[in-house]
């Protein structure tokens, strides 16, 4: 057994700088005096996920220094238990990048009557991603498993924070029980990998199915990866294992809500690929057929979200649970590059999911951002409260017409061509009924979305007050709005710079 | 001689052009400066081909070719250019002249418009459409000018389209017109797909078909012919394509002489010079032409006998002399049939803002209402007098130069279509003859007060009136039976003109005949009596209606398409929408449904979990165990 040296640590800097910023924060919130506002935990939060920003960052540097002398661009640590490659770093940098989007919007627009307890808001956002961020960069089933748990751990104190709330509360309570039986699916199935295999290691588990162990034991593969696919399709929202996200989304706090789109989903979505680009590849000829049956279930799952979260979104009325049901539909549309056969060197698929994501993290976050300014004026977080927007506040509006444009897949906008590449990929690899579905639901989508328009530019609101938008929420919304835009006028650079940096092969398939 | 302004030609439609984008952009606000803008540019482009012209009338001026490659799919490489020769020199003058004549004269004509500005904008993008038409050096090109030509005709034609008679005015220009263009594209098509390398330049037709190299069959090569000629049947009013273009005076009058008398309805002709390598190898196409526009030509004069709308009369008149320049074509004589384009050009034009200054001064368009303006309007009396003179074919006015070549062209070919040619040239006397008698001569027979209002219109309307008279006396001289010039520099000396002192003799004493045949029944008896209509009332009858040529469509065409689009609309309406509600409604109802088991118990979603994962289990992994 390998262990830890203290050279090594150099690799786990950003990990380590979240973990000491959460300790010092958590403990300045205790000694600081109640007088102090607590923004300045928000602020140190900021601070904390940039730095560990820069260190992912020097890491990603540092590999292509290595891949460019020739030597392989990733590290093991621990045995090949966590792994620091480009497939990590990148998802690390959307992770950190998009919690900083999110704490920052949160300043100064979190209610001191909600939200008794700010300080602690602000810093749990720091663990909670630095578990999305162990799920990001495991190479070993028990390391996933420990930092998905820190996450949903957090994730449930997070949706419970606003305490006089009954909705808060029953959220909470909703999240922890499927949180929980998540959980157990995903670790019901990992006994049965290791039972089979002999190994937690991905990639000792590769290898054990790779030659034939699954020939054995063909029900225990399929009882193995099932469950823990069922359990995935929990997490991540995928119809039908999506019923509780509507409620839960309401009941959290906006930015919290935010979070559990963006960052959560994002970080279920990096252990899904870990477990089965490694693993579940093996291509041993009478074994193809369960591989093809389990990428096939992926695909179903993928078609149900898009199809189940359109549809349930059509007649929502309440922002947050419309904007859940966009995000199972978003979910299943993300899975699709996953679904496809990579054994068909269908090497693009990372790039695809990755782009997707970015554009799927920028109008979600900027989305939830007007939703907090729009709510904190009128108190409400249903539809209505976008009614004449344009006349109370017309760059907002201008921005979360943007947004919405993106979201609803419209060019010019990182939206847009994320669908569209994702598009190309399922046709190129002549799937062409999960590509119609795509399409199909674009296309009913787009009722969805222009409810936003409709209400914002042809309704007159109650009120003729001027939305009051505070620089840090702004300031969001506007990164957001044109990070959409750059993503829809500037596709080619992302992709090729992502395609660039992962490979299929050293950052999954190497020991 | 160095070619210099040739090359340049390009910049002709461009100054149109950026007047149309100038005012469309500044929009309402400009009026008289706007107009004054497209005039200016109108001017410019004048002087440009002014100077091409005179750049071109050396002897060994050769033609310049300029082309980009405009559409690149695959191997398929697609050209716009622009080309300089003497015929397409000889177009720019006649366009941009009477362009910017009629500019000028809209200055006073329009002036108390509201929409001063947006008419300019139309005319300037038509002038500049047009010039492209002729400046194209290949068809596709051509054709694309083509179609902006008749957008602008149908946006003029509807220019006041809150009157009813405009709007259907313009809907059947623009309907009746696409008939032909259909034709067109398909002759396009099919020279696309069958000329080597996919050429579709007028050189490349050129040695295709005047070398009659077997490339392409006889039967094709009459089939893209007339495809061809569809489309100039379409543009030029011929029959029986004839119906918009009398419709078509519901514009204001300044634009019936620039569009549809002068220019766009001229492009049909200059479309048929231009592929005329196609034409002269097919005999069959061209005698199609050749019975095509005799049959038009004494047709659309036979029914200008009877019209009492002096708009109308010009535009059967246009219509008929149309016919004359298609007859002359399919007699083989490109150079009659663009020596009477050219000299019509003006004729025609002058005989509109002639017209236009009359009604201007009168109010009103019907020749009963009008008479002894001659006293109250002199300019715009002997102005139309001299267009009407010309256009009878008196010498030694323009008119008689060309229908004599017109003509002389015609006995060459057959002597059917010379006897044709005649009668008609007699009818056209006769109708200009009435029509001059009853506007300018006698006693006023209309509103007595409006009568005592009439004077001459401004100088800005009879200036260009004056200019045109000057072109109609003059413009015949360009090429006489002692004097071959026009021909020989067009063709390059190719064809000869067939001089006929017969056919001389006949066309002055036909025409003499019509003009004293109508002094005798409206010049003479000055009453409101009208001495045809008493004696063959049928006669009159039919001619007044037209031949019964729109009924007839009605009737044929117009009410079974109608019903048959009502038909359509209803299964649209029933099966295809109901189609479309059903989706709709079907993905609501889904909605709701998903509303309804989104019931907030938790164990309701963990049963929908795991009512799934069982599902998908069974489904997928279930399935090989079996």
């Amino acid at each position: 057994m390998q262990t830890l040296t203290w050279s090594e640590t150099w690799y786990l800097a950003p990990e380590i700088v979240l973990a000491a910023f959460t300790l010092v924060l958590a403990i300045a919130d205790l000694v600081l005096p109640g007088r102090i506002n607590r923004d300045l935990i928000g602020w140190g939060a900021v601070l904390g996920l940039l730095t560990a920003g820069v260190f992912v960052g020097w890491h990603i540097h540092d590999l292509g220094v290595w891949d460019s002398a020739g030597r392989d661009p990733y590290y093991n640590l621990l045995d090949g238990s966590y792994r620091v490659d480009d497939f990590g770093n990148l998802l690390k940098l959307v992770f950190l990048g998009a919690a900083a989007l999110i704490v920052l919007a949160s300043l100064g627009t979190l209610k001191k009557e909600e939200i008794p307890i700010k300080g602690e808001f602000y810093y749990l956002v720091l663990p909670a991603v630095l578990g999305a961020m162990v799920m990001a960069s495991s190479g070993d089933l028990i390391t996933l498993f420990v930092g998905m748990e820190l996450l949903s751990i957090t994730s449930y104190v997070l949706v419970g924070i606003r305490k006089s709330s009954g909705l808060s509360g029953e959220a909470a309570f909703k999240y922890v029980v499927t949180g929980g039986t998540a959980s157990a699916f995903v670790l019901y199935g990992m006994s049965f990998l290791y039972g089979v295999t002999g190994s937690t290691r991905l990639f000792d588990i590769g290898q054990a199915l790779q030659s034939g162990a699954v020939g054995d034991y063909k029900a225990m593969v399929y009882a193995a990866f099932f469950l823990i696919i069922v359990g995935f399709a929990l997490k991540l929202a995928l119809a039908p294992f999506h019923a509780w996200a509507p409620d839960v989304y309401q009941g959290a706090p906006t930015p919290v809500t935010s979070f559990l789109g963006v960052v959560a989903k994002g970080a279920a979505f990096a252990m899904l690929y870990r477990i089965f680009m490694n693993s579940a590849l093996f291509a041993v000829s009478d074994n193809a057929q369960v591989r093809d049956d389990l990428y096939l279930a992926l695909a179903v799952l993928a078609a149900a979200a898009m199809i189940v979260g359109t549809v349930g979104a059509l007649r929502q009325q309440n922002v947050k649970r419309l904007l859940a049901l966009s995000g199972v539909a978003n979910a299943g549309i993300l899975l699709i590059p996953l679904t496809l056969d990579v054994t068909n060197l269908h090497s693009s698929l990372f790039s695809e999911f990755f782009y997707y994501l970015l554009a799927y993290v920028f109008m979600n976050v900027g989305a939830f951002a007007v939703l907090t300014a729009v709510s904190r004026e009128s108190g409400s977080e249903e539809l209505s409260a976008f009614a004449g927007l344009y006349h109370r506040a017309p760059w907002t509006a201008g921005a979360m017409t943007v947004l919405v444009c993106s979201l609803a897949g419209l060019p010019v906008t990182g939206g847009f061509f994320g669908k569209l590449f994702i598009l190309f990929g399922a046709v190129q690899n002549k799937v062409i009924w999960l590509a119609a579905i795509l399409l199909a639901t674009t296309v009913t989508s787009y009722y969805v979305y222009f409810k936003f328009i409709r209400q914002m530019y042809m309704r007159g609101g109650e009120s003729e007050k001027q939305v009051r938008v505070p620089p840090a929420v702004g300031f969001v919304i506007w990164l957001s709005a044109l990070a959409s835009v750059a993503l829809g006028v500037l596709p080619k650079p992302i992709l090729e710079w992502v395609n660039d940096l992962f490979s299929v092969t050293k950052d999954f398939l190497a020991p | 001689m160095d070619i210099v302004f040739s090359q340049y030609a390009w910049f002709a439609p461009l100054f149109p052009l950026a007047a149309f984008a100038v005012l469309t952009a500044m929009g309402r606000g400009l009026r008289t400066t706007g107009a004054w803008v497209a005039t200016i540019a109108s001017l410019l482009s004048f002087v440009l081909s002014l100077l091409i012209a005179i750049e071109r009338l050396g002897d060994s001026a050769e033609d310049y070719t300029g082309r980009i490659e405009w559409l690149r799919a695959g191997s398929i490489v697609l050209h716009a250019g622009y080309e300089v020769t003497n015929l397409t020199a000889l177009m720019l003058i006649i366009v941009t002249l009477v362009a910017l004549l009629v500019n000028i004269y809209s200055l006073g004509y329009m002036k108390d418009d509201e929409r001063i500005s947006v008419f300019f904008g139309y005319v300037a993008l038509f002038t500049a459409s047009m010039l492209g038409l002729v400046l194209a050096d290949n068809l596709l090109t051509l054709y694309i000018c083509w179609e902006l030509v008749g957008v602008c005709s149908f946006l003029l034609i509807g220019f006041w389209f809150r009157k009813p008679e405009a709007r259907a005015a313009a809907k059947k220009a623009f309907i009746v017109t696409r008939i032909g263009d259909l034709g067109l594209l398909i002759a396009i098509l099919l020279l696309y797909w069958n000329m080597p390398n996919h050429e579709l330049d007028f050189t490349s037709f050129y040695n295709v078909f005047h070398s009659q190299s077997g490339l392409i069959s006889t039967s094709l090569t009459t089939l893209i012919a007339l495809l061809i000629f569809l489309g100039a049947v379409g543009k030029s009013g011929q029959f029986p394509l004839h119906v918009w273009l009398p419709d078509a005076m519901e514009g204001p009058t300044p634009i019936s002489a620039l569009i549809h008398a002068a220019t766009m309805v001229a492009a049909g002709v200059y479309l048929v010079v231009r592929t005329f390598d196609i034409f002269a190898a097919s005999d069959a196409a061209l005698t199609t032409v050749a019975v095509v526009g005799a049959f038009t030509a004494i047709f659309a004069a036979s029914v200008g006998l009877a019209q009492n709308d002096i708009k109308r009369i010009l535009a059967y008149s246009t219509v008929s002399q149309l016919g004359y320049m298609m007859l002359a074509l399919g007699a083989g004589s490109t150079t009659a049939g663009m020596f009477h384009l050219f000299t019509h050009a003006f004729f025609k034009a002058l005989l509109f803002l002639a017209a236009g200054s009359v009604i201007h001064a009168v109010h009103t368009q019907d020749i009963r209402e009008m008479g002894g303006l001659g006293r109250r309007m002199k300019i715009t009396a002997w102005t139309f007098g001299i267009g009407a003179l010309a256009l009878s074919g008196i010498p030694p006015f323009a008119g008689f130069w060309s229908k004599d070549a017109v003509l002389a062209a015609a006995l060459d070919d057959s002597p059917w279509l010379f006897a044709v040619g005649l009668a008609a040239a007699f009818f056209t006397a006769l109708y200009m003859a009435r029509l001059f008698f009853l506007v300018f001569m006698g006693k006023a027979r209309g509103d007595a007060r409006a009568y005592a209002h009439a004077k001459e219109s401004p100088l800005v309307m009879t200036l260009p009136l004056l200019v045109l008279a000057v072109f109609s006396v003059a413009a015949g001289f360009v090429e006489t039976p002692w004097n071959e010039w026009l021909g020989s520099w067009l063709t390059d000396g190719e064809e000869k003109g067939s001089f006929s002192s017969m056919v001389v003799i006949s066309s002055i004493g036909a025409s003499l005949l019509g003009l004293y045949l109508g002094w005798l029944f409206y010049g003479r008896t000055s009453a409101g009596r009208n001495p045809v209509a008493e004696r063959l009332p049928w006669l009159t009858r039919l001619l007044e209606r037209k031949y019964y040529v729109d009924e007839l469509y009605e009737l044929a065409f117009v009410r079974p398409l109608a019903k048959l689009g009502r038909g359509l609309s209803r299964f649209d309406e029933a099966v295809v929408d109901g189609a479309v509600r059903l989706v709709g409604s079907s993905v609501q109802a889904a909605g709701k449904l998903n509303t309804r088991l989104q019931s907030g118990q938790v164990q309701a979603y963990a049963l929908y979990g795991v009512l799934g994962a069982v599902i998908l289990i069974l489904a997928i992994a279930g399935r090989r165990f079996w």
